[in-house]
């Protein structure tokens, strides 16, 4: 059994304006000690995904309208704040992606730990600091006993998030949900902090979802990926299956959209850009979500009229769409 | 003539630093751009990569006069730029222009889209009214924003929207040169991809020349044609890109280099040696 | 990011389309309607306004027109407010006191108003060391008790009408508006269209007219509700303590001064004017909250 199965999950937003179907029915299992990278545009409902699973969305606007989040066989969506406040820290972390932020400036990064160890494990003041130190060094901050007592002002970007995830891992969490982690900071930054995290995982065995918008980034960390489009997940696959055969044509696009570092002729190229933008949350299409930017979908056909089903393509392939990349070459041929 | 458009020699932009209760005093300097050269060729792409507080927005606002440098010389369009002062700077302003990086700070929340773009024309009075509603027009066409959008505030449309306005009104005085200061990084991929080739495209129809900065070596990659690599304020390499993507020379370089995450998870063991390797090294 | 930003960036049709149809004041204005309190601010605020300036003109009494007979009334159908020592109807020279006590109340304000952002812009438009100069002096005057000023001021001036009190009530009070305006002006400035606009050409007080002020609005409105309770009080003190407008002419201080001596036989007399007084002062002060929670872009609705 998986240690996070979501099934049928729909969070909307009671806003004034209408109702925003923020996720709309999604999918996915999470398998101990494997990472699920979840990418997606800004809107597409990925952190709102992140948001749901720790129950951290505030209520109204937002609400958990169906669907089912089940932690280790519990069941997350009925249980009260209070046992919230158990799981959250303690068996589900959180990595945020601002670092700036996520740390408050005025206790020491030493106060901020020992907090965390102190809520969830019975340790006295003493060993918590002790461990604290432990984690900071675990995490790759360097003379991490002098600098303990230091406010979260005197580290830099990288550094500071590094504090984050070490508060994040503090007590040994079973699934680490990591929102963004790397887009606040510098290139060579965030290669380290990113190999950090799945170095971290490894050695604890502990499961990760990693949501961002940067492909480059699910490739480097992810087992497995869904690719998520306006609320829904419109494709999933392990990593090196998604990006070999990439099915979706939203996917396709996504990527060939992209500038390539290594394209010799990238001056001279045009890029492929997705014509258009996301549909409307408040009202979506009933049809394919994606059908008015893909090249693919004719007039006549049937997914700009009712929406395609998930379905699973190959063995662990899993599209929504009527023009998956693999037919469309068996109908040319 | 061979003289290059834009030609920047050793270029310094030093912040003081001031402390003091009522009468401030300068206690040292911050150098955020401490001699920096480069020249770009009529109707050429320089792509200034770099991290975070590198200097290279610094260097394209010292290049532009909006910041005046330390020390250095820029020399535009075969005119000193740093000995020009009031009106002829003005004038000579027409030929160059900025596109930023925030679709969202670059307009001004409360003039209509119509005014954004007609504010240049209007303060060289180029035009009267009426042509430089038809200017405006024309301009919109030109960036792909539809002009019956015009009497719009900036605040109703998405943030690639929001971008094609700004390079609307940095085209409207016909310039030579524009300086692209992170112009897709607030952007989504796919909206990041129509911005890129609009640029490209506006660039071998009207001839432009651009000063391409940005972080992601990929986007500056598909941009330009010589690339400048800043760090602490200094150039650390320049040269084709060609040479610099495939035979980078400076270890920082390579370094940024190794650090991009490529979508190809096939080569992410290689890649990973490699910064491995470079982090022992530097 | 919070949830409501999630739930815009959610909205989105078509390419090129805008995602969104708003204009600032009407989402502002929107949002203002839906607070209760200060809408109904506004109305009181309002009633009070069309009260003083239609009462007197309507009234079948001569506010000034003195006959003991008549002294000492209390509330009757002919005169709603009663009479006050002299005779005279104070349900028309209430409003007319109104007249007087809103008038220098908004005519200070917007005396306030236009030295602070003149002062605040330039401080903060020129910078460097002007900045520092203007900011230093300001400090320097912020230790200046307000009405001893106000007194002293009206001392110098010699006279006591309308424009004096105007003065004499601003002269002292501009200093908060003119910190603010600076700090609004320092951080629009830093904005990419005020760059924008340099690297264009644009003159600057261009700039300053057209990309800076017009973005303090908000802020400015919001301003004038919270400097006019100060005023008004400051006024009505003023008028208490006798040195306010000249009789027959009265503000409501001045009015609530009549009352004084005979507040326990007759308390309406000081009652009327000074119930005034704090209502009008009450609903500045929820308009101004009303305003600038309406205004804050931060407060977006869910």
């Amino acid at each position: 059994m998986a240690l996070l199965e979501v099934t049928d999950l729909r969070t909307h937003f009671f806003t004034r304006a209408g109702l925003v179907r923020a996720v709309d029915g999604i999918d996915f299992s999470v398998e101990k000690g494997k990472t699920l990278g979840i990418v997606g545009e800004s809107g597409s409902g990925k952190s709102v995904t992140a948001l749901s699973i720790m129950r951290l969305l505030p209520t109204p606007p937002a609400q958990i309208v169906s669907g089912s989040i089940r932690f280790d066989g519990r069941e997350l969506t009925t249980l009260s704040e209070r046992q919230l406040e158990d799981v959250r820290g303690r068996q589900i972390a959180m990595v945020f992606q601002d670092p700036m932020t996520a740390l408050n400036p005025t206790l020491t990064i030493g106060t901020q730990i020992v907090e965390v160890l102190q809520r969830h494990l019975d340790l006295d003041r003493h060993s918590a600091r002790r461990r604290a130190v432990g984690l900071l060094e675990e995490v790759g901050i360097p003379r991490a006993a002098d600098r303990l007592d230091d406010y979260p002002h005197r580290f830099s970007g990288g550094m500071r998030q590094r504090v984050v995830i070490a508060i994040a891992i503090a007590c040994e969490p079973r699934l680490l949900i990591a929102d963004e982690p790397t887009t606040a900071l510098d290139v060579t930054v965030q290669a380290q902090v990113l190999d950090l995290l799945d170095d971290l995982r490894r050695e604890r065995d502990m499961a990760m979802i990693l949501i961002t918008h940067n492909m480059g980034v699910v490739a480097e960390s992810a087992d497995d990926v869904a690719v998520m489009y306006a609320g829904q997940i419109v494709e999933q696959a392990s990593a090196h299956e998604l990006f070999r055969n990439p099915e979706h044509p939203y996917t396709e696009a996504l990527l060939a959209a992209l500038p390539d570092l290594d394209d010799t002729r990238a001056r001279e190229r045009r890029l492929a850009a997705i014509p258009g933008r996301p549909p409307d949350l408040i009202d979506p299409p009933a049809a394919c979500r994606f059908a008015a930017r893909c090249a693919y979908a004719g007039c006549a056909d049937s997914c700009t009229v009712e929406p395609p089903a998930l379905r699973e393509l190959r063995p662990g392939h899993w599209v929504r769409t009527a023009h998956p990349a693999s037919e469309r070459e068996a109908v040319a041929t | 003539m061979n003289e290059p458009l834009l030609a920047v020699s050793n270029l310094k932009v030093h912040f003081p630093i001031r402390h003091g209760l009522l009468f401030d005093r300068t206690v040292g300097h911050v150098k955020a751009v401490d001699g920096v050269s480069f020249e770009i060729p009529e109707g050429q792409t320089l792509g200034l990569v770099g991290e975070s507080g590198s200097g290279k927005s610094t260097t394209a606002y010292a290049a532009l006069q909006l910041l005046r440098p330390t020390a250095g010389s820029v020399r535009f369009a075969g005119r000193e730029l740093t000995e020009l002062r009031g009106e002829q700077l003005r004038r000579l302003r027409r030929e160059m222009q900025i596109v930023f990086q925030d679709p969202y700070a670059s307009l001004n929340p409360r003039m209509t889209v119509g005014r954004i773009v007609a504010e240049p024309l209007q303060t060289h009075g180029i035009g009267t009214r009426r042509s430089r509603r038809a200017a405006v027009g024309t301009l919109l066409e030109l960036v792909g924003f539809d002009p019956a959008y015009t009497n719009r505030y900036p605040h109703e449309f998405s943030g690639g929207q929001r971008q094609r306005i700004g390079i609307a009104r940095a085209l409207a005085l016909n310039p030579k040169l524009i300086v692209c200061d992170e112009p897709v990084s607030a952007l989504d991929v796919s909206i990041q991809a129509q911005i890129l080739n609009l640029l490209k495209d506006l660039q071998r129809e009207l001839g432009l020349t651009y000063l391409f900065i940005a972080h992601d070596l990929a986007v500056v990659r598909s941009m330009s044609d010589t690339i400048a690599v800043m760090h602490e304020g200094v150039i650390v390499e320049q040269g084709p890109a060609e040479r610099v993507y495939t035979r980078p020379e400076s270890d920082y370089t390579r370094a940024l280099l190794a650090a991009v995450p490529v979508p190809d998870p096939e080569r992410m063991q290689e890649r990973k040696a490699e910064r491995r390797r470079l982090a022992a090294t530097v | 990011m919070s949830a409501t930003e999630i739930a815009g960036r959610m909205a989105g049709v078509e390419a090129g389309a805008p995602i969104r149809q708003s204009s600032l004041w009407q989402d502002a204005w929107r949002r203002y309607l839906r607070n209760r309190g200060a809408v109904a601010a506004g109305i009181v605020f309002l009633l009070i306004v069309v009260w003083c300036v239609v009462a007197p003109i309507l009234s079948p009494h001569d506010p000034n027109r003195i006959y003991f007979p008549d002294a000492y009334q209390g509330p009757s159908w002919s005169h709603p407010f009663g009479t006050d020592q002299f005779g005279r109807d104070l349900f028309t020279r209430a409003a007319l006191g109104g007249r007087i006590s809103i008038g220098i109340g908004f005519g200070a304000t917007v005396a306030i108003l236009l030295i602070g952002v003149v002062y605040g812009a330039v401080s903060g438009f020129v910078g460097g060391k002007l900045d520092n100069g203007l900011m230093r002096f300001l400090d320097a005057l912020y230790g200046l008790p307000y009405l001893p000023f106000a007194i002293l001021a009206l001392a110098i001036i010699g006279t006591v009408n309308f424009w004096t009190m105007v003065v004499a009530l601003s002269i002292a009070s501009w200093f908060i508006t003119a910190r603010v305006v600076r700090g609004q002006i320092i951080t629009l400035k830093e904005n990419d269209y005020v760059r924008a606009a340099k690297a264009v050409g644009v003159r600057w007080y261009a700039i300053l007219g057209r990309h800076l002020l017009p973005n303090t609005l908000g802020v400015l409105v919001i301003t004038i509700f919270l400097e006019l309770p100060g005023v008004i009080l400051g006024e009505a003190f003023l008028s208490f303590l006798g040195l306010g407008i000249n009789p027959p002419d009265a503000s409501w201080g001045a009015m609530a001064q009549d009352g004084r001596d005979a507040y326990r036989a007759h308390p309406h007399i000081i009652i009327i004017p000074s119930l005034a007084i704090a209502t009008l002062v009450l609903c500045a002060n929820f308009i101004a909250d009303g305003l600038r929670d309406a205004l804050d872009p931060r407060t977006r609705e869910t």
